[in-house]
């Protein structure tokens, strides 16, 4: 496999991949939603790699190297020896239709030899946890599904999505890898430290959160956040994560990050589900620590690829928007420590997300986890040319 | 250089490299910000979470104080249910021991240890069955084999089944124990003393089939006996003989003496009769003074019963020591041979009582065969009882009266009504031959209700200076209400009560002594004359002039029949004369037939007699009142 990073800036416009990108068989590419919304950039995209898939989306920031930037747009084309590749999409019309959203996209890429699933969701109109949980369905539980949800900044007003397409709203895209050859790692962690009593989520509905112990649950975030901050809602509330967990299997626990609130209602839209009865309690972050979570889902994905292989290796950083809000200029840090872990031989390049997708560190189930770093790292074994 | 800077510097570097100040300076300043906005809010949420915990460590103290007091309140109660449990266990008077699935003892109480005399140490919880099984080995209480016995219950325990079973002790201890095994392994048993139990189911099964007083089998378990005897003389040809026994005058002992003195001569009659016997032979008691025997016979079965009924015969004649009474008392014997005198038992027994009745009949203190004449006469008997019922509805018996004189003037001082049965068939039948069937069949009574009422009505038409004379059975007298039946017959009859005497035995005196004795002196203050009839002939005649003053003594015949040939009758007779005459009681000689005997009564001294000389009882039609001749026409009151 042949890695070839690149860029696009408004200054510069596109610092051209050295390779000829005939040869190239998928480009991921993430920018600001400004940037990708006209779709100019994904034309200028398909003439250059006319024969490749071409998938990216909207983004809270994209990850280059060791660096974060905003008005950037971050690429990199892949030229796979011996592994063939699907690309699916499907509109995502409503939240409650997530899960067979997930199904058709399973449906779409389920074929003998498929190794690795990744998906890049609109970050805004799905419930993530019911679209990892379609897709699952379909593929199995032995086809790992990485990926995350699109964002948006920190304005939360609407995410795009690209599957061989101009970038749109409302729309899944799930990448399949197919193949003996192909390796695909990953690595999830957060970081961030529980802190305070444990709560019961008394009322909730899917990933709309009512409350805790019987009081509205926005009333608790509002007063952690202070006065100032609250007016931030629903982007202050990604500083103060939620851990939740089954009191039943309190190993399995889940980090949800806020999505919306309803003043009104005094209630908070989650990127996943917060089942009703199940305990949670407020996280928050200390810069080392989640820098170190990062470090650790490197790790994980490194170790993940195995044994030795052929060409290049690249690795896809999806990050929680809530980590960057937190880190602010110290978010490089946590770049510094993922880059540490892969070496100058695997280069890193990602986005900020609204929402992860990964296999669970514990369970092995793949889900939507928020506030972590997650790491795809993809390579290819030593292996014949492309059937 | 601190990182953060160096990043800022290289962002706030222009192409050129130059630092663009102003933005390096935003950056700065954004990094200031923000770490000011990370520390406070890093110390609200401190401060937040603080209050938080510390609100819920107090809930959390209420809950625990309020948990504790709930827990002290369910220890309190564990507790008083542990003491009532303990109470339950240590006051139940069977043994109770819990085993767990490794047969170890998981409690046990008191009784269970006390009962198979185990220490608390070998029966504290957590021993093993086999180790508390071993104890009872060495205490010695299995009654067999030792290694046995712990295998043994080691297997039924393991079987896991529920069980009882009675275990006797080898002390003679009878132990009765429930096993129930509990669900998960383990078992419950509950160990009990049933000696007691047991002792009392043995004494009733001897008492279903013995008697209570004596020992000797009973009336079911003879006729089982003579069943069995049955058959083997079906089988075998084995003859059998059955005695039936009666004692004769225990009434009398039991009512003279009390039921305790007669209790105990029953015992020793009981023991006098086994030893007649053999071991062989079943000596059983009916009821009563009812006794059989069932012997075994040989060759000479006949000589054999004789023999048997001779011994049994001395051995009851055989004066009886008790408490310092002797008492003298005899018995009937009735014998029946099998198969010579029946095939059956109920045939056997009927006729053995046939036998009996004809031993008591002619004279007791002797042993009668069967014979086949006695069903005959038994059939007799049973027709007379029905002839007799029916004789009083008919009104077949008459009175027939005799005089009785004064010795001097042969005036009738009262005349003496004696019954006749006049039967339609066989005629004139004396009362020596129906009174005691009457007596026997209780027809005693409405016959002497009959006999006093008519003869009141007779004596009310006679002269007034004439009494009339009624005899009274001890039967009737035991049976009558007396003064209520004498009242009520005068009132209706009309005649005065001086004008009736009443002639009774010294029987009457021998039963319930003191109650009649006050119901004589009541008569008597009614204005009845009472008479005591047979002087002589009983066994203490003089004791009974001092319980009563009787009115007249009537002696009898015998002494006056012997008067001319025997100096001590004509002594006697002139004793009890002069013993009147001291008493100022009138003395009638009884059976005066010739002038002589008469002359020989008045210089003894009696005052009265009665006897043919004087004419033969007759009916009251015949009656001739010669000197006062005229008839007292009195009215009678209805």
């Amino acid at each position: 496999m042949r890695v070839t990073q690149f860029s696009w800036s408004e200054n510069a416009g596109w610092a051209a991949p050295s390779s000829n990108g005939t040869d190239s068989d998928l480009v991921f590419f993430f920018g600001n939603r400004q940037v990708l919304a006209c779709g100019a950039r994904y034309h200028e995209l398909r003439a250059k790699f006319p024969h490749a898939h071409i998938v990216g989306c909207s983004t809270g920031g994209q990850i280059r190297n060791d660096d974060v930037t905003d008005d950037e747009i971050a690429a990199v084309a892949l030229n796979f020896d011996a592994t063939t590749l699907r690309v699916a999409c499907e509109p995502a019309s409503a939240a409650d239709r997530s899960r067979a959203c997930g199904e058709a996209i399973g449906r779409a890429l389920a074929a003998p030899g498929l190794a690795g699933v990744f998906v890049l969701s609109d970050g805004l109109n799905v419930n993530g946890s019911e679209l990892v949980a379609g897709i699952a369905s379909v593929t199995g539980e032995n086809v790992s599904i990485t990926g995350g949800l699109a964002g948006d900044g920190a304005d939360f007003h609407e995410t795009l999505v690209s599957a061989n397409c101009v970038p749109r709203k409302h729309l899944v895209a799930g990448v399949g890898f197919y193949g003996p050859a192909i390796r695909i790692g990953h690595g999830s962690a957060g970081g961030w430290d529980e802190f305070g009593p444990r709560r019961c989520i008394t009322k909730s509905r899917g990933n709309v959160l009512f409350e805790f112990d019987g009081e509205p649950a926005l009333d608790l975030y509002e007063r952690y956040l202070g006065e100032d901050e609250a007016k931030g809602l629903p982007g202050s509330g990604l500083l103060f994560p939620l851990r939740i967990f089954d009191p039943e299997r309190p190993q399995h626990d889940i980090v949800r990050t806020i999505l919306a609130v309803d003043r009104e209602a005094r209630s908070m839209t989650f990127a996943g589900d917060v089942p009703q009865d199940w305990t949670a309690q407020l996280m928050r972050g200390h810069f080392d620590r989640l820098a170190a979570g990062a470090a650790q889902a490197a790790r994980q994905a490194v170790d993940g690829l195995g044994e030795a292989h052929s060409g290049d290796s690249v690795a896809i950083l999806v990050s929680c928007i809530g980590r960057r809000l937190l880190m602010g200029q110290h978010t490089a840090d946590e770049l510094e420590a993922t880059s540490a872990e892969f070496g100058p031989r695997i280069p890193q390049l990602g986005f900020y997300s609204y929402g992860e997708i990964s296999p669970h560190r514990v369970s092995g189930v793949c889900e939507l986890h928020n506030q972590t770093m997650t790491v795809t790292t993809i390579a290819e074994s030593a292996g014949g040319p492309r059937a | 250089m601190h990182k953060l800077l160096a990043r800022q510097l290289a962002k706030a570097a222009k192409a050129s490299g130059e630092v663009d100040l102003q933005a390096l300076l935003a950056l700065v300043a954004a990094a200031y910000e923000q770490s000011d906005a990370d520390r406070q809010r890093t110390d609200r949420s401190m401060s937040l979470m603080i209050g938080e915990l510390e609100q819920l460590n107090h809930g959390l103290d209420q809950l625990v104080r309020e948990r504790t007091a709930e827990l002290r309140e369910r220890e309190f109660e564990l507790q008083a249910q542990n003491l009532r449990f303990d109470a339950a266990l240590e006051n139940m008077p069977q043994g109770l021991c819990m085993f767990d699935r490794n047969e170890r003892l998981i409690v046990c109480n008191e009784r269970y240890g006390e009962m198979y005399g185990l220490s608390p140490v070998q029966t504290k919880p957590g021993v093993t069955l086999r180790s508390i099984l071993e104890a009872r080995v060495q205490r010695g209480y299995h009654p067999d084999e030792p290694g046995l016995y712990v295998e043994n219950i080691l297997a039924k325990v393991r079987n896991s089944q529920p069980y009882y079973t009675e275990y006797p002790m080898s002390d003679g201890r009878i132990f009765a124990i429930h096993h129930r095994p509990m669900a998960g392994g383990g078992w419950v048993a509950i160990h009990q003393n049933i000696t007691a139990q047991k002792q009392a189911e043995t004494q009733i099964a001897f008492m279903a089939r013995h008697d209570g007083l004596t020992g000797l089998t009973n009336r079911s378990v003879l006729l089982e006996k003579m069943e069995e005897a049955l058959a083997r003389l079906r089988r075998h040809g084995s003859p059998f003989t059955v005695f039936m026994l009666d004692l004769d005058l225990f009434k009398i002992v039991n009512d003279s003496l009390g039921h305790p003195v007669g209790d105990e001569l029953l015992k020793v009659v009981a023991a006098r009769l086994l030893a007649c016997t053999r071991e062989t032979d079943t000596v059983a008691r009916l009821g009563g003074d009812e006794f059989a025997i069932l012997a075994t016979a040989d060759d000479n079965q006949q000589g054999a019963a004789i023999a048997t009924a001779n011994r049994l015969l001395a051995a009851i004649s055989t004066p009886f020591d008790l408490d310092g009474n002797v008492i003298n008392v005899g018995t009937s014997i009735g014998i029946v041979l099998a198969p010579t005198h029946g095939a059956n038992v109920e045939q056997l027994i009927k006729n053995a009582d046939l036998a009996l009745y004809k031993a008591k009949a002619e004279g007791r203190d002797s042993y009668r065969f069967f014979e086949r004449s006695m069903g005959l006469e038994a059939i007799t008997r049973r027709t007379h009882q029905s002839e007799l019922r029916n004789a009083l509805t008919n009104g077949e018996f008459v009175l027939h009266y005799h005089p009785i004189v004064d010795v001097y003037t042969r005036e009738p001082a009262s005349i003496e009504a004696l019954i006749r049965w006049m039967h339609p068939q066989r005629g004139m039948i004396s009362p020596l031959e129906f009174i005691p069937l009457a007596e026997e069949t209780g027809l005693i009574n409405p016959i002497g209700e009959w006999v006093l009422r008519k003869a009141c009505a007779d004596a009310a038409e006679w002269p007034a200076n004439v009494k009339v004379s009624v005899n009274l059975s001890a039967v009737q007298f035991r049976r009558l209400c007396p003064l209520d039946n004498f009242r009520n017959v005068l009132d209706e009859t009309g005649l005065p009560a001086e004008r009736l005497e009443l002639e009774i035995t010294e029987t009457v005196l021998l039963q319930g002594n003191e109650e009649n004795v006050e119901t004589l002196h009541q008569l008597r203050a009614m204005g009845i004359s009472i008479v005591l009839d047979d002087f002589g002939t009983g066994y203490s005649s003089l004791s009974y002039l001092r319980m009563f003053p009787f009115d007249k003594i009537k002696i009898d015949r015998s002494f006056v029949h012997e008067l001319a040939k025997n100096e001590h009758s004509a002594s006697i007779v002139s004793a009890v004369a002069g013993l009147g005459r001291n008493l100022r009681i009138g003395t009638v000689a009884e059976g005066v037939e010739t002038e002589d005997q008469l002359v020989l009564v008045r210089a003894a001294g009696c005052t009265h007699a009665q006897g043919y000389l004087f004419g033969k009882p007759c009916p009251v039609a015949e009656l001739n009142f010669r000197r006062l001749g005229q008839r007292k026409q009195k009215s009678k009151v209805a």
